[in-house]
């Protein structure tokens, strides 16, 4: 099927079939290899991207369910220009990145939250990346990553005077 | 493999009596089932981009005003409407993960016919009913008539579940859902519980309970309901539920947990659910003495 959608803020328009997976047409036919393929079935959450601004499993959507909507993957997360977003700044900083096969998604449903909730609890960070399996670092260096991005995007949001 | 993708539901029921395609909604399992190789559909209809199957709103029925639920709400649409009683809330949130949750549909909870399926045990303690759709028309049928097995429903070949209808006043009772797995998140329940209940001065004036992953289909429990009304939540023990509801579950030993286990975890976890409902009474009643 001919399949249009937005990915990382372009306009995408490709010829797949439409009961591939979304993960595969970002990996394979876009070269978006950022996005990594843990277990395939849903529990690892390593594929996470944000669909429509929510964080979902590439792996469990089907690309006839990309028509016309927005995909985030990791690459659309830096700037243009290659400089880090303030989560991917504070995971580094802080050591939340081991091996770095789960980062992207890690970081996917970090910005997903802090989207909602610019000053989340430990609670809220632990349910908001309950869909990502880390076997490397032992969560807690990534909920400082998640709590050091909040601090940093609320001073930013204050230094610009974006927000109250 | 042919991918159908209808706009409204008339489309849908045509194309699933045309062609008996699978119906995907959210794709949380059927994707699992391909990837496994346990279904390879020659047709798949994809519901998920049909608005008149998403939303909860209230609307008149023949039998009073019914919050009306779209087959393909999300969970996590579930899980933050205000509008839904705290039972169905507290089961969607328990579902898989926030990613799952927001591809995943009430509609495909329902139809996938797990017996552990977390929204299954709010929906038969709310007296939920089903509205089942084919080409030739709709019937009702009632949420604890509609499972007959594991993954087994009463859906004939051509029928969709387009809706879910809730009666407005159950869903003004006070409710709570509890569910232990192995694990917080990401984990399929050993065994989950729903109570829903009528209070007045704190004594039980009508209840429905009922549980999932103890029996071949998520069960109410009528013993138990009996056994209770007339008493007040504060003055319900532990001991008390154990024998009404052992004479009503079947528990076997399965990959998740073993007969034993469900059994207390049953009873224990009802026994929360009820607790639950005694701390929401109170701070209500608290609220309205202030």
């Amino acid at each position: 099927m001919n399949l249009h959608f937005i990915c990382n803020g372009q306009a995408v328009q490709i010829d797949v079939e439409p009961n591939a997976r979304a993960i595969d047409v970002l990996r394979d036919v876009l070269g978006l290899t950022g996005t990594k393929e843990g277990c395939g079935r849903g529990e690892c959450g390593a594929c996470t991207v944000l669909l429509d601004g929510k964080p979902v499993n590439s792996c469990m959507v089907l690309a006839g369910k990309l028509e016309g909507r927005t995909v985030l993957t990791i690459e659309g997360v830096a700037g243009a220009d290659g400089s880090l977003h303030p989560i991917q700044e504070a995971f580094l900083d802080v050591g939340a990145v081991q091996c770095g096969f789960c980062t992207p998604g890690m970081v996917l449903s970090t910005k997903a939250l802090l989207d909602e909730n610019d000053s989340p609890t430990i609670d809220e960070i632990e349910d908001a990346l309950s869909g990502n399996l880390c076997r490397c670092t032992g969560y807690g260096k990534i909920v400082d990553g998640v709590l050091e991005a909040s601090e940093r995007l609320a001073q930013g949001t204050q230094e610009h005077g974006a927000k109250p | 493999m042919n991918y159908l993708k209808p706009s409204t539901v008339e489309e849908a029921t045509e194309l699933l009596g045309s062609s008996q395609g699978m119906i995907l909604a959210g794709g949380t399992d059927a994707c699992v089932y391909m990837a496994e190789g346990f279904c390879d559909p020659e047709t798949l209809i994809d519901i998920g981009a049909i608005d008149s199957l998403r939303g909860i709103e209230t609307q008149p029925s023949d039998d009073g005003d019914v919050l009306w639920i779209g087959a393909c709400t999300t969970i996590s649409e579930i899980e933050a409407s205000e509008a839904l009683p705290r039972a169905l809330r507290q089961g969607a949130h328990a579902i898989g993960s926030p990613q799952i949750r927001n591809l995943g549909t009430i509609g495909g909870n329902i139809c996938n016919a797990s017996p552990c399926g977390d929204t299954l045990a709010p929906l038969l303690s709310l007296e939920a009913r089903f509205v089942l759709r084919s080409a030739t028309g709709t019937r009702t049928v009632e949420s604890a008539d509609f499972f007959t097995g594991p993954k087994q429903t009463v859906l004939q070949a051509g029928e969709l579940l387009e809706c879910i209808d809730l009666p407005i006043d159950s869903c003004e009772w006070i409710s709570a859902f509890r569910m232990i797995g192995n694990r917080n998140g990401q984990a399929i329940s050993q065994v989950n519980a729903a109570v829903s209940t009528k209070l007045e001065g704190g004594v039980i004036q009508a209840m429905r309970a009922a549980v999932g992953s103890v029996a071949p289909v998520p069960l109410r429990l009528p013993q138990l309901e009996g056994a209770l009304v007339g008493k007040t939540l504060q003055s319900v023990q532990w001991a008390d539920l154990k024998a009404p509801i052992m004479a009503e579950i079947r528990p076997i030993d399965d990959v998740r947990s073993t007969a034993t286990y469900r059994q207390e975890l049953a009873v224990t976890l009802i026994f929360d659910a009820l607790m639950d409902c005694a701390r929401q009474d109170e701070s209500a009643r608290k609220g309205a003495d202030t």
